[in-house]
């Protein structure tokens, strides 16, 4: 019996199909104008893949934005938070974990769970761009480099650049200023990493961070970062053996195999 | 006593010539690459225009961001001194005066003798600065010089609901999609800004009579929604605002 997990974020959409002997198969794109097309082309593409049909899921759960729309348009039988879907996908994947650092898009959260997998306290920033995936956007295009390059590049600096400010509009202009004086690409990078995982680590603090830590969403991916962040909270950060941006949508398939089997 | 007062901002470079008490000539440039050179030209400038020879200026300061790149400058002042001298010298009674900058908003109280008593400054992040303003236009392919008139042509205010200016970049975008009005959007956009000045001037809300400084507030659509929200008498800044910290680095100059 299928189950599947859709999760439209604000940049980029995942879907999971799974089975009782775990995933099948996974898709991700950038999203779409509209979430619920989104939805509906992810999942596409991801049955086409698999040469399966919507009737083959036995039941899906939508999470993220949209969620109920998703659900209205039938392509999920019940829609939860991301929050819980994040919480789950992480538990699951490693019963160590007690806080999952999820940077995304266009916000970042922090999520603790007690020794059963449940929700236990909760901090997210969704107001300011700084220490989301849209700021590491923005330097990337100022810096002429791509996402996946960013981290890795900035591996070999030996000197990153301090950013002096923290705001993602001030800091684009400090990135180009630095540029035309002739830094390198490489310390400039590093230094962008630097003063992302700076911000990340003041959400961070706000809640107390229990051991051990799993960092999930799409800035997880970056190298840089998330060696910074194990230097400055002094923990290893377990590794999460499936991509760490599909945890939501994995979640949220494990979820509706919970609920589809009641 | 000819003085001259050079205003070194984020976005743009000011200077104001003063002949005692009358601004006898006055000019702005935007501060893009080379700003020694822009600011030698855009001083050249002005004082041609006006027909004063450099010899006559007997003191130039220097204020803003880049005011040591003021090469002849005879000092460097504080912009909030030269912001808060400029209001205590046009307007009676000014308690307080809030300047918007391209890159930050100060709130400045005064005492009865001008001196500043205490003052509010946020650069960290660029919702209510210039930049937003900048930013905003930019994404939408307006001048910054047509906010106002757009604007003004609004007969509703569309909510931006994000401060930060990264994402109400998507924001704005997303209402043009939705098919609302550019005055609109463009009002709602100041009265997002002028919503983080009022922040900023509540944390003096003792102030009685006060002034609105910086070249946000030569739009009168950001100017409105702030003075229908502060409390106090608002005394419009009787030259350009824009000019107010370099005026006020001029006058210093006369007196010290």
């Amino acid at each position: 019996m299928l189950f599947a997990g859709i999760d439209v974020g604000s940049l980029t959409a995942e879907a999971v199909v799974l089975n009782s002997g775990g995933i099948i198969s996974y898709e991700s794109m950038n999203v779409l104008p509209n979430p619920v097309d989104s939805a509906h082309e992810v999942m596409g593409r991801l049955l086409k893949k698999q040469g399966l049909g919507w009737d083959d899921l036995h039941y899906t759960v939508s999470t993220g934005y949209g969620r109920e729309k998703v659900q209205e348009e039938g392509m999920a039988q019940q829609n939860i938070s991301e929050i819980s879907c994040h919480g789950f996908g992480a538990y699951t994947e490693n019963l160590e974990v007690r806080t999952i650092v999820d940077i995304g898009g266009q916000d970042a959260k922090v999520i603790k769970l007690n020794g059963n997998g449940e929700l236990a306290d909760f901090v997210m920033n969704d107001k300011c761009a700084a220490g989301t995936g849209h700021f590491l956007e923005i330097m990337c295009k100022a810096l002429g480099v791509t996402l996946d390059e960013i981290g890795p590049m900035s591996l070999s600096s030996r000197k990153p650049v301090r950013m002096s400010n923290r705001c993602s509009i001030y800091v684009e202009t400090e990135v180009i200023h630095y540029l035309q004086r002739g830094e390198s690409k490489v310390d400039l990078a590093a230094g962008i990493n630097k003063a992302m995982a700076e911000r990340v680590v003041a959400l961070v603090r706000r809640v107390k961070v229990e051991e051990r830590v799993m960092m999930t969403g799409g800035v997880a991916k970056n190298i840089a970062v998330r060696k910074e962040l194990e230097r400055m909270l002094g923990t290893r950060m377990l590794d999460s053996k499936i991509d760490p941006q599909i945890i939501g949508a994995y979640g949220a398939a494990l979820l509706a195999q919970r609920e589809g089997a009641r | 006593m000819i003085t001259l007062g050079c205003d070194i901002g984020s976005l743009f470079s000011k200077v104001a010539v003063m002949d005692g008490d009358d601004i006898v000539a006055s000019g702005t440039a935007a501060t893009t690459g080379n700003i020694e050179s822009e600011i030698k030209d855009l001083i050249d400038g002005v004082l041609k225009d006006a027909g004063i020879d450099r010899g006559n200026i007997e003191c130039t300061v220097a204020t803003g961001n880049g005011a040591d790149l003021v090469k002849d400058a005879g000092f460097v002042e504080d912009e909030v001194t030269c912001v808060a001298a400029a209001a205590y010298f046009y307007i009676d009674k000014v308690d307080m005066a809030i300047h918007i900058g391209g890159q930050s908003i100060t709130a400045m109280s005064m005492d009865e003798d001008g001196e500043v008593t205490n003052l509010m400054h946020n650069d960290k992040c660029a919702s209510g600065s210039g930049r937003f303003l900048e930013a905003m236009s930019r994404k939408l392919n307006i001048e910054i010089t047509d906010i106002d008139p757009l604007a003004a042509q609004s007969d509703k205010d569309v909510l931006i609901s994000n401060q930060c200016a990264v994402f109400a970049e998507s924001e704005v975008i997303t209402h043009v999609n939705n098919g609302e009005k550019l005055p609109d959007i463009f009002a709602g956009i100041c009265a997002s800004v002028a919503n983080m000045v009022v922040a900023q001037g509540r944390r003096f809300s003792s102030a009685e009579d006060y002034t609105l400084t910086g070249g946000v507030t030569r739009i009168g659509s950001v100017v409105d929604v702030i003075n229908s929200k502060l409390s106090g008498n608002y005394h419009a800044f009787p030259h350009d605002p824009g000019l107010a910290a370099a005026i006020g680095a001029a006058l210093l100059g006369a007196t010290e």
